[in-house]
C-alpha cells in the first residue's frame, strides 16, 4: 500500500546533487541568444525605430520589431471564458505603434551570447511620445482620464444578484461595511522563466524546451498563431523552479522566441532575468472590495452586498478575468448566505498585465470577507468563531449550489462537514483558551478565518501507461510539474493499483511528444485529475493482464489475482506469469496469444499498455479549511511578530502526508509574503518600484512563524474516484484574513487593517497613531 | 570582447577558464565547465541560489567576476555530493520534505555543507542564520530547518 504514506520524493535525489535540469541548463549545437528589448515609458507612442546601430553589432544575427511579425496575426487569445468580450484588450507578441506598460516587449534581439544581445539593445534608438500614465483604477475610470485603449478603461462591469440584499440589509439587526484592498503582488517563483526553440525547416518540427503548466494548450495556442500543424510542435517542460500559477501560461515570449529560432534557423534560447521577471510575467491581486454584511439578532448572517475593483493592468492575457471571476463566485464562502449581490468591475491600467496566483481570487475575497465579519462579530458582541460556526453550510446541505459561476462553471460545494472541522479545529488550537493580553509592552492577538477552496477544476486530464518485458511501469502524464511531488504521487497511485514498487514507475510529464492531450496543472488539478486518469489507466493495465493471462493459461479471470507485480492463481505460491511477462505476450507479433502471420492483415496486440483520459467534474473538489494564528504587536512601532500558525483542512485523502503538509505550509508562508512584505509598487508615471528582491522583499527564513497543519480526511470527494481534494492553495488562501483579524484583536480596533500588506504604518494608523499613509 | 584565462581549482581538480572579463563566475562555471547545480535566480546577489565555496567561504557566485577566481578553490554543489547517492544533509533534506521545485536546493545544500564542516552540531539559530541568505519560494523553510536540526541532533547524540 503506497496511496496515504509520506513515501519521500522521487524526484529529489537529482536537485540534490545539483543534477536537475533547468530550461536554462539546456543547449544545443550552433545555439544563439535572445535579448528583449522592453518598453522603458508606462504609456507611449513609439514613433520611430533605428535598428541601424544594434544591427550592425558583431555577433547580432536578427532583430525582430512588431513591423516583422506576419501581417494579420491574432493577438494572444483568453484560454478560459470571461465575463463579457475582452477581446478588445488581448495583447500582441510585440507592440506596434504604442506602448502600455513598462516592460511591454518591442523586439527581439537575437545573438551569439546574451551578452552581446544586451549590448546591442543599448544600442536601439526608440522615439517615443509619451502619454500620461494611469495607475489608479479608481481614476482610470473617470471621465477624461487617458484611454488605454480604444474600448475605453473599464474593461467589463458584471455580478450577481441572488435572493434579495436590499430586503436583507432594511432587516437587519446587525450591519458592518468596510473597504479592503488587496494589493499587487505575484508568484515570484525562484527560476525565471525561459524557453529554448529548435526549427527543423527541412521536416518543418518545431521544439521548444522550457514550457510547463499548460504545454498542451501553448502548443496548440502557438500552432494556430504559426499556422502549422499542432503535432509538428514539440513543448517539452524540463524541471521547472515553481509557478505557483503565473509561469507556464502563453506569454509574449512563447510566440517571439519560437518565431525569431524559425527566422535566424539556429536554436535560439532566452533566459529572463529577474528584473525583467518582475515586469513581464503577470503579476496578480490587486483588487478593492467594498463589504457589507447583515446579521439578525440571533448572529444569522443575512446579507452580502459586495462590490469589486480590479486593477487588470494594461492587456488582458491568457487567464482573462478569471481573478476576480473567482473572487466574485467564492465571495460567500463557507456560510449558508443566500442574499448575495457583487457589482464587479475591472479596470485597466498602465501596469503590467495580471493574471492568477496561488488561491488566484480567493486570497483576495476571504482577506475581505473574514475581516468584515470579524467587525460585525464585535459589532455583536459575540465570539468570532461563534459567529462563524452559526452560519456554516451544514453537512445535510451538501453539494450546496452557491447560485454564483465562474468560468461558465456553477460553483458548487461538493462534499464537507464544515462545522465538525471547524469543532476540532477550535479544540485542536486551543481558541476558547485565555491567554495573556501583553507581553513587555506588546498585545498578543488572536485570529481566524473559515474558507472554501475550490480544486481541481478543469475539462479533462490523461495519462497513458506502458509496462515493458522487465515489468517496469512509465507514467505518461498530460500534466506538468513545477515541484509539488507530481512525480511521487503519480507514482504512488499506480504502485498501489498494479502491486509494482515505486523504484519501478517513472513518471514523464509536460511534454506534448509523449501523449496527444493533456490539460496541465492548476487549481490543484493534479492530485485530483492527474491521480484519477493514472488510477483509470492502472485500473486498465490490471485488467488487460488479467484478461492476458486467463487467455493464454486457460484459468478464469475469477481465479487469478494481481498481487507482487505478477498475476497469481488462487492461493497457490507461484506466480503465473509476472507483469513483465505479460507485456512480452503482449507486444505486436508476438504469437503466444495470437495467431501465426496471416494471408492478409490482422488486428495484433497493442502491448500491455492503457490510455485513460478522465472527464473533468463541474463542481471539482471543495475544501473546507480554518486557519488561526497569534500574533504579537508592538504598539509603539507597529512591529508585528507571527507566533505560532495553523491550518486545519479536510483534503477528503491524502495521498502523501508529506507532501500535503509541504504544501501548506509553504502556501502559509507565501500568504504572510503576501500578508506583511509583498507589494509591486508604481508611481504616477507608471514605473515599478519595487522591481528587484532588494525591494520586493519576500518571506526569509527569519519572517516564519512555527506552522501547523491539521489535516483530515472526513469527507471524500463524491466527484472523484480516489476522494481526493487540492491542497495546493489551503495554505495561502487564509492568511491576510487571519492574521488581520489578529492583530485587530491584539489592538482591540475596530477600523483600520484592511489594506495589505500590513506594514507597520497601517498598523499604527489603525490605531489612531501614525498618521502615515 | 577579449578573454583572459583563469586557472582554478574547482571540486578538488584544476580547471580552465575562457572568459571575458564582464562574465560572473557562476555563469563560467555553468557555460565553461557544465557545472549547471549553480543556479541563477536573481544574478543580484539576493536569492543565494548560486551560492558556491570559494577558498572556504560562501559566496555568490553571480557577484563575484571569473575573473576574480585566479588561484581560488570553488566548491559546488556537484562538489559537496558524493559518486553516488546523497550526503547527510542531503539525505535529511530529503527525508524532511526540505525542497519542492528544487531551484534553490543547490545553494541551500552548499550553505549546509559549509555550516557543519565548520560546526557539526549548530544551534537552531546557528543554522537560522546559515540559510538566512537563501531564498526559497516554495517549502516556507519549515522543512529545511528540521533537516539541518535533525542532523545536528544526531551529531550531538553520536557525539560527532
Amino acid at each position: 500500500m503506497t496511496i496515504g504514506k509520506p513515501v519521500v520524493r522521487v524526484e529529489d535525489e537529482r536537485f540534490l546533487r545539483g543534477e536537475g535540469r533547468f530550461t536554462a541548463d539546456y543547449t544545443l549545437p550552433f545555439m544563439v541568444e535572445a535579448h528583449i528589448f522592453r518598453s522603458p515609458y508606462g504609456h507611449a507612442r513609439i514613433a520611430a525605430i533605428n535598428l541601424d546601430a544594434a544591427l550592425a553589432l558583431k555577433g547580432v544575427h536578427a532583430i525582430v520589431t512588431g513591423a516583422d511579425l506576419p501581417e494579420g496575426l491574432a493577438p494572444i487569445q483568453c484560454r478560459i471564458p470571461t465575463h463579457g468580450d475582452l477581446s478588445p484588450y488581448l495583447q500582441y507578441p510585440l507592440a506596434r505603434d504604442k506602448v502600455r506598460y513598462v516592460g511591454e516587449p518591442i523586439a527581439v534581439i537575437v545573438a551569439d551570447t546574451r551578452a552581446v544581445a544586451e549590448d546591442a539593445a543599448e544600442l536601439i534608438e526608440i522615439d517615443f511620445d509619451p502619454l500620461p500614465a494611469v495607475t489608479d483604477p479608481a481614476r482610470a475610470i473617470e471621465p477624461g482620464a487617458e484611454p488605454i485603449h480604444e474600448s475605453g478603461n473599464l474593461a467589463g462591469r458584471w455580478g450577481f444578484d441572488l435572493g434579495d440584499v436590499p430586503g436583507a440589509l432594511s432587516e437587519a439587526a446587525f450591519i458592518a461595511s468596510d473597504s479592503f484592498s488587496i494589493q499587487r503582488h505575484s508568484a515570484m517563483p525562484m527560476e525565471t522563466r525561459g524557453l529554448l526553440a529548435s526549427y527543423d525547416a527541412g521536416r518543418n518540427l518545431l521544439d521548444i524546451y522550457g514550457p510547463t503548466k499548460v504545454v498542451h494548450t501553448n502548443r496548440n495556442m502557438l500552432a494556430a498563431m504559426l499556422g502549422m500543424g499542432e503535432a509538428e510542435i514539440r513543448m517539452i517542460e524540463p524541471d521547472v523552479g515553481g509557478s505557483f500559477g503565473a509561469r507556464g501560461e502563453f506569454y509574449p515570449e512563447d510566440y517571439l522566441i519560437p518565431f525569431v529560432a524559425m527566422r535566424v534557423r539556429r536554436p535560439v534560447r532566452w533566459i529572463e532575468d529577474r528584473v525583467e521577471h518582475f515586469a513581464a510575467i503577470n503579476h496578480s491581486r490587486d483588487c478593492a472590495f467594498h463589504v457589507t454584511v447583515a446579521a439578525n439578532r440571533d448572529g444569522i448572517i443575512t446579507a452580502f452586498d459586495v462590490k469589486l475593483v480590479t486593477d487588470m493592468g494594461s492587456y488582458i492575457r491568457t487567464h482573462g478575468d478569471v481573478v476576480p471571476s473567482h473572487a466574485a463566485a467564492s465571495f460567500p464562502g463557507p456560510y449558508r448566505v443566500r442574499n448575495y449581490r457583487i457589482d464587479a468591475m475591472t479596470v485597466m491600467t498602465n501596469k503590467t498585465p495580471t493574471g492568477t496566483y496561488r488561491a488566484p481570487g480567493m486570497f483576495e475575497a476571504n482577506f475581505a470577507r473574514e475581516r468584515a465579519i470579524d467587525r460585525l462579530a464585535d459589532k455583536m458582541g459575540i465570539d468570532r468563531a461563534e459567529l462563524r460556526r452559526r452560519n456554516l453550510i451544514q453537512p445535510e446541505e451538501m453539494p450546496w449550489y452557491v447560485g454564483t459561476e465562474s468560468v461558465k462553471r456553477p460553483t458548487i460545494f461538493d462534499s464537507g462537514n464544515f462545522p465538525l472541522i471547524m469543532d476540532r479545529a477550535l479544540k485542536a488550537y486551543g481558541w476558547d483558551a485565555p491567554f495573556e493580553r501583553e507581553v513587555n509592552g506588546w498585545k498578543r492577538g488572536r485570529g481566524l478565518c473559515a474558507l472554501v477552496e475550490p480544486s481541481g477544476l478543469g475539462p479533462f486530464e490523461g495519462v497513458r501507461i506502458e509496462v515493458d518485458q522487465h515489468g517496469k511501469v512509465q507514467i505518461f502524464s498530460g500534466s506538468s510539474n513545477q515541484g509539488q511531488g507530481h512525480e511521487t504521487i503519480l507514482a504512488q497511485i499506480a504502485s498501489e493499483v498494479l502491486t509494482v514498487p515505486m523504484e519501478k514507475i517513472r513518471v514523464r510529464h509536460g511534454d506534448t511528444g509523449i501523449i496527444t492531450f493533456g490539460g496541465g496543472t492548476y487549481a490543484s488539478r493534479t492530485a485530483i485529475m492527474g491521480g484519477n486518469a493514472v488510477h483509470s489507466a492502472s485500473v486498465g493495465v490490471r485488467q488487460k493482464a488479467l484478461d492476458a493471462a486467463s487467455r493464454k493459461f486457460g484459468i478464469a479471470v475469477e481465479d487469478l489475482d494481481l498481487r507482487e507485480g505478477a498475476i497469481w492463481h488462487g492461493h497457490r505460491n507461484e506466480p503465473v506469469v509476472t507483469l513483465g511477462g505479460i507485456a512480452r505476450m503482449l507486444m505486436p507479433g508476438n504469437q503466444e496469444i495470437l495467431v501465426s502471420p496471416s494471408a492478409g492483415n490482422i488486428p495484433d496486440n497493442d502491448g500491455l499498455v492503457v490510455t485513460s483520459y478522465v472527464r473533468g467534474v463541474t463542481a471539482g473538489a471543495a475544501v473546507f479549511a480554518v486557519h488561526m494564528a497569534d500574533v504579537l504587536v508592538d504598539p509603539e512601532t507597529g512591529e508585528t511578530k507571527v507566533e505560532r500558525y495553523f491550518v486545519a483542512c479536510d483534503v477528503g485523502r491524502q495521498l502523501n502526508p508529506l507532501i500535503v503538509e509541504g504544501q501548506i505550509v509553504g502556501g502559509v508562508v507565501q500568504g504572510l509574503g503576501g500578508t506583511f512584505l509583498e507589494e509591486l509598487a508604481y508611481n504616477e508615471d507608471g514605473q515599478l518600484t519595487t522591481g528587484t528582491f532588494a525591494d520586493y522583499l519576500m518571506p526569509n527564513v527569519y519572517d516564519v512563524p512555527p506552522i501547523t497543519a491539521l489535516v483530515f480526511e472526513e469527507s471524500p470527494a463524491l466527484t472523484n474516484v480516489l476522494g481526493v481534494k487540492g491542497v495546493g492553495e489551503v495554505g495561502p488562501s487564509g492568511v491576510g484574513a487571519t492574521i488581520g483579524n489578529a492583530i485587530a484583536n491584539a489592538l482591540a480596533t475596530d477600523t483600520g487593517l484592511n489594506k495589505l500588506p500590513l506594514t507597520p504604518e497601517r498598523i499604527l494608523q489603525s490605531t489612531g497613531f501614525g498618521g502615515l499613509q | 570582447m577579449k578573454k583572459h584565462s583563469v586557472d582554478l581549482t574547482v571540486n578538488g581538480r584544476e580547471a580552465s577558464l575562457l572568459v571575458e572579463p564582464r562574465q560572473s563566475l557562476a555563469d563560467a562555471l555553468r557555460g565553461e565547465l557544465g557545472l549547471t547545480g549553480s543556479h541563477l535566480g536573481c544574478e543580484h546577489g539576493v536569492c543565494g541560489a548560486c551560492t558556491i565555496i570559494v577558498d572556504g567561504d560562501p559566496v555568490r557566485g553571480c557577484l563575484m567576476l571569473a575573473v576574480q577566481a585566479q588561484g581560488a578553490d570553488v566548491v559546488t554543489v556537484e562538489g559537496v555530493s558524493p559518486k553516488v547517492g546523497l550526503s547527510e544533509i542531503q539525505a535529511a533534506l530529503r527525508e524532511f520534505h526540505g525542497l519542492q521545485c528544487g531551484f534553490c536546493t543547490p545553494g541551500m545544500v552548499v550553505v549546509l555543507h559549509h555550516l557543519f564542516s565548520e560546526n557539526p552540531r549548530p544551534s537552531e539559530a546557528e543554522i537560522r542564520e546559515a540559510i538566512s541568505g537563501q531564498l526559497c519560494r516554495c517549502t516556507g523553510y519549515q522543512g529545511i530547518m528540521n533537516a539541518a536540526k535533525a542532523v545536528a541532533a544526531r551529531h550531538q547524540s553520536k557525539n560527532v
